[in-house]
């Protein structure tokens, strides 16, 4: 049988591609062009060769945020075992236990921006969290919980996982009604108390979930930027201590105007993400294979 | 059947709101029919007076608008006008304004939009999509004009408006934020830098309103004294988008060398200066949020709230205390801002710029002078306490009137005040930079335990690196 | 005797262990539940505060004394809260739409149909899989400001996002799951290929689309990185954008700044609660085990 040639597959492909093309592929090497440019975007731009590179290299506070983002990926883990646990306690046919999920969920449903900016309220000088806290004794003067810089970093990332833990859970959950039951039976025969069979049957049952969810996570606080913004404005934190990547490029491009420095940095933040990015395609692929 | 009506109702509300969207507001546009013309022919021996256009007037306009000084205003110009933060409560004065505008220069169709919290953003957004306004307002406090002009993006003033024209404003405001000594700004509303005094918590320190500091440099020993005896922070901001120009009020710093080859603030003025607020932070009177952040409303809201004992402002922003906490209102006191180390008391707060690559240059040159004329900035401040930058206003009985509410408490003195508004900061070459890399360094004096003069030092060697 | 007596203190026993277990289980539920909606029960009490109760105060009073709607009327009198809502809900709804039907499109062939240049193409598309989105922000930008000129319109926030790869693998997967000889069969009956693909295959990955709507809708809702970049005229903010500008805008006022916050929030939660289990079938459908 001879294979007819047709453009259908093409057809097929061409919105996707077409938008890809324009979006995604021009855009990288466009980014890499300016990297090596002096660019206000207002101004054309000035070719300078690996200044910006070097300037890089020798930037404290690109470094510094390099490593917060590093720091950030310490919520992975965190929203990983906080997200199971849940999965676990809602996993039963309890009264009212539908409810319980649907709230857990509720942070997700609203928005990083929404919550934040309710954060940013709370946590004010005069806010509920101080009232609260003085009127309970715990404190004697209100604490300006913002404006510590060793609090900045944390205080987003805790919004991260409140964000994220309903998110996750939702998937962790799926994944255990997916454990056949014989499994956790079989368990207990062999003497396992409630910890030990979650132990050994759900945790190795969820390890697609646990891969994907942690890929995904990853990804997510590597790029971090809405959180650090609603939290802390353009001022990023005092002493920069709520700078990522991504906010430090945002700044550089966008408050700065310097499109060149950010592009450097831009093209730095690919490297960073390319391990995590080939891994998560490597799972995408491997789950082909399972099919 | 339940998943048939799901898709209905998505369909219809994409829909929905696609209509929605898709209709953009309305610019508002304000044009008025032709007034008639008078044209005084003179011929020997008599003078007739002839109307050119058909439609006879009861009163016609006998003289040619004394508000219009511009001349050669083009005929059917649109332009574009952006103010900052007075929409919606100064609405019906800007589109009387406006209207008074077209009385004085018909034809001209004036597109007229409020920009807030976003107002930069956006504003370098249009210019970089190369559709900014032709006139806008610009904060001069803040050192916008310096930021936009410096880049060759506003219309340079002193050769294009006559002379005439420049003397109706103080000259100490015609003359703020030159570049390599030009002007780019008219002058607009000013304020007076007061001090709001919060009586409730301010009278717990024992001290009378008499006793408040006429220098800055007393304020550190009040906001000890305030936290001492009740426990309040003070709520002073640092201006983190304009240090250089805070250091060189308060403390009388002088930050470039003569010839511009190299920066100065590392100088013992400037440590001194500093010194001040990293002893504050350490004594821990100042709240810390409002001491960086970059929104003055941080900080009015701190003041608001009625946790604070002072706040630094101006008497129109009493109308938003008033506003977000009534009770506070009645405890309110006024006291003149202390002065700085240079002496100086301060400078403009508003300007209007024409866009340099405004289409129609006279037009917008003329609707940026009619703002800031004499009568517009007249009939500005009866409606909220704000002082015009013409001598001419004051000569009107209204500031002359003994003040009545707290918020008139700074018109007696207004006119002195507004007459000694003086620019005395120089032109900093690559602003915005040279600002990033000062903040860092103040951020770690004052935080993060690293003395004030190497801070100092460290900032000045940095920025150098700028400089060719 | 002595055994029926021994099972039914075990039965009694094990019942009590049990009510004990889910005392202690709804209690940790609850707990969690608290944390969780604190934030949201505070704003929603804030925002229905008058000028005359104490947002900030110790001890902290939750409960307005003296409930008002002003703040509302006040928000939605200065900002157009409901054109932030309407021009999300076209942007995420058209992202949503156009991107399910872009991708799913273009997976289809890469999973079912043999033709030349299919390895190299997924394999480029894998290779662009690993650019961060930050990275594309500049030159967008450039591309809506100068180049196509759609900056500030509402088109600016849509067309990135017409095609995202991650989509594009997600539904191969869906489509490898497909039996060819469906397809084949059809391809026998001399039907065009996307008759096939309407009429068969997409009924059969229809889970896998619903996972797809759903991740590109919750991300599109949040987004707010890009849109705050392209759409400066108020009325053209997407709801995220119009939150921080409402923030901005009301930053002396809490109240105002809760009242915005709810009005954004409790309609989303409404639809959520709607369309839980649709949401939560197709949210899970995205890793299979």
């Amino acid at each position: 049988m001879t294979k007819k040639f047709s453009l259908t597959p093409y057809l097929f492909l061409t919105p996707a591609l077409v938008a890809i093309a324009i979006f995604v592929v021009y855009p990288i090497f466009a980014v890499f062009y300016y990297s090596f440019t002096d660019y206000s975007i207002v101004t054309p731009p000035v070719w300078i060769g690996l200044k910006n590179y070097s300037w890089l290299i020798h930037d404290t506070i690109f470094w510094r945020s390099l490593a917060h983002s590093f720091v950030y990926l310490l919520v992975t883990p965190i929203l990983i075992v906080l997200s199971i646990i849940l999965a676990i306690v809602v996993n039963r046919k309890l009264p009212g236990i539908q409810a319980f999920r649907a709230l857990f969920f509720i942070p997700v449903i609203s928005g990083s921006i929404a919550v934040g900016i309710a954060w940013r309220l709370m946590l004010d000088t005069n806010g509920i969290i101080n009232a609260i806290l003085l009127s309970l004794g715990i404190l004697k003067e209100p604490m300006q919980w913002l404006a510590e810089p060793a609090l900045t970093l944390p205080f987003c990332m805790a919004l991260t996982i409140w964000l994220g833990v309903g998110y996750y859970m939702m998937i962790f959950l799926a994944g255990l009604q997916n454990i056949p039951e014989e499994l956790y039976d079989a368990a207990m025969l062999d003497g396992c108390n409630s910890w030990q069979k979650h132990w050994h049957v759900s945790i190795p049952g969820l390890r697609p979930q646990i891969t994907f969810v942690a890929v995904i996570s990853s990804l997510a606080a590597l790029q971090v930027f809405n959180e650090v913004f609603t939290l802390t404005g353009s001022l990023g934190g005092i002493l920069q201590s709520g700078y990522t990547v991504v906010f430090y490029l945002w700044q550089q491009a966008f408050r700065l105007s310097h499109a060149g420095k950010a592009s450097a940095i831009a093209m730095a933040l690919l490297v960073i993400t390319l391990a995590f990015s080939i891994t998560n395609i490597r799972l995408l692929e491997r789950g082909t294979e399972t099919d | 059947m339940r998943t048939k009506l799901f898709t209905l109702f998505l369909l219809v509300s994409v829909l929905i709101s696609g209509c929605v969207t898709a209709t953009t507001q309305a610019p508002i546009a304000t044009a008025i029919p032709p007034t008639p013309q008078t044209i005084v022919v003179t011929s020997v021996p008599q003078t007739i007076v002839e109307t050119v256009i058909s439609e006879v007037l009861v009163t016609p306009t006998p003289l040619p608008n004394p508000e219009a000084v511009i001349q050669s205003v083009e005929p059917d110009a649109v332009i574009g006008f952006w103010t900052f933060w007075l929409s919606p409560t100064f609405d019906q004065y800007i589109k009387d304004t406006i209207a008074r505008f077209n009385e004085a220069y018909p034809g001209v169709t004036v597109n007229w939009e409020d920009h807030q919290a976003t107002f930069q953003d956006d504003l370098k957004a249009s210019f970089a999509a190369g559709n900014a306004p032709d006139v806008i307002n610009l904060s001069v406090s803040e050192g916008w004009v310096s930021d936009y002009a410096s880049q060759g993006l506003l219309m340079p003033l002193d050769d294009k408006v006559p002379q005439s024209v420049k003397d109706l404003y103080f000259p100490g405001l015609w003359n703020e934020q030159l570049i390599n000594g030009v002007n780019f700004q008219f002058p607009w509303y000013q304020g007076i830098n007061v001090y709001l005094i919060n009586h409730q918590v301010y009278d717990q320190t024992g001290l009378t309103i008499d006793d408040f500091p006429k220098n800055w440099t007393d304020l550190p020993a009040l906001c000890a004294t305030i936290k001492e005896k009740t426990g309040t922070l003070c709520d002073i901001r640092l201006t983190v988008n304009d240090l250089i120009s805070q250091m060189v009020y308060e403390g009388n710093v002088k930050p470039i060398s003569e010839d511009g080859t190299s920066f100065t603030f590392d100088s013992a003025d400037a440590v001194a200066w500093l010194q001040q607020y990293v002893d504050m932070v350490k004594a821990g009177t100042v709240d810390k949020t409002v001491l960086v952040t970059d929104q003055d409303r941080v900080g009015l809201d701190l003041f608001t709230t009625g946790k604070a004992a002072f706040y630094a402002t101006g008497p129109n922003l009493i109308r938003e205390v008033r506003k977000n906490n009534p009770g506070l209102y009645g405890y309110l006191g006024v006291v003149p801002a202390p002065v700085g180390k240079s002496g100086v008391i301060g400078k403009g707060l508003m300007g209007i710029s024409v866009n340099a690559q405004t289409k129609f240059p006279n037009a917008s040159l003329a609707l940026a002078q009619f703002f800031t004329n004499p009568k517009s900035m007249l009939e500005f401040s009866k409606i909220v306490a704000i002082y015009p930058s013409t001598p001419d206003s004051y000569a009107d009985p209204f500031f002359s009137a003994a003040p009545v509410a707290i918020e008139d408490s700074a018109k007696p003195f207004a006119e002195d005040a507004v007459s000694k508004y003086a620019d005395i900061v120089p032109t900093i070459p690559h602003k915005a930079d040279v600002n990033a890399i000062l903040l860092r360094h103040v951020q770690d004096a004052l935080f993060n335990n690293v003395p004030a003069q190497q801070a100092l030092t460290d900032a000045v060697t940095e920025a150098n690196q700028l400089l060719p | 005797m002595m055994n029926q007596t021994i099972v039914k203190d075990d039965h009694s026993r094990v019942v009590l262990q049990k009510t004990t277990q889910n005392f202690f289980l709804y209690i940790i539920l609850s707990c969690v539940a608290i944390v969780t909606v604190f934030p949201f029960l505070w704003v929603f009490f804030t925002s229905f505060k008058g000028p005359t109760d104490a947002v900030y105060s110790v001890p902290p009073q939750l409960i307005p004394h003296d409930p008002t709607f002003e703040n509302y009327l006040r928000v939605w009198e200065l900002l157009p809260v409901g054109r932030f809502f309407t021009n999300s809900i076209f942007v995420t709804l058209s992202v949503v739409v156009l991107n399910t039907l872009f991708t799913s499109l273009a997976a289809y062939p890469l999973a079912k149909m043999k033709f030349r240049g299919s390895n190299t193409i997924f394999y480029l598309l894998l290779v662009t899989y690993i650019i961060p989105p930050a990275l594309t922000a500049i030159p967008s930008y450039i591309l809506a400001v100068r180049v196509f000129h759609y900056y500030d319109h509402i088109q600016a926030a849509i067309l990135p996002y017409l095609a995202t790869v991650f989509n594009i693998f997600l539904l191969r997967q869906a489509y490898k799951g497909v039996p060819d000889d469906l397809i084949d069969a059809g391809r026998v009956d001399g039907a065009s290929e996307l008759r096939i693909w309407w009429d068969i295959v997409v009924p059969i990955i229809r889970p896998s689309l619903a996972t797809v709507a759903i991740i590109t809708f919750v991300e599109q809702w949040n987004n707010f990185f890009w849109p705050s970049l392209v759409l400066p005229t108020m009325t053209n903010k997407t709801l995220q954008v119009g939150l921080v500008a409402l923030q901005g805008a009301f930053l002396n006022d809490s109240r105002g700044i809760a009242a915005g916050v709810v009005m954004t929030v409790v309609p989303m939660i409404i639809f959520f609660l709607l369309l839980q289990k649709q949401f939560i079938r197709g949210l899970t459908g995205a890793v299979k085990g």
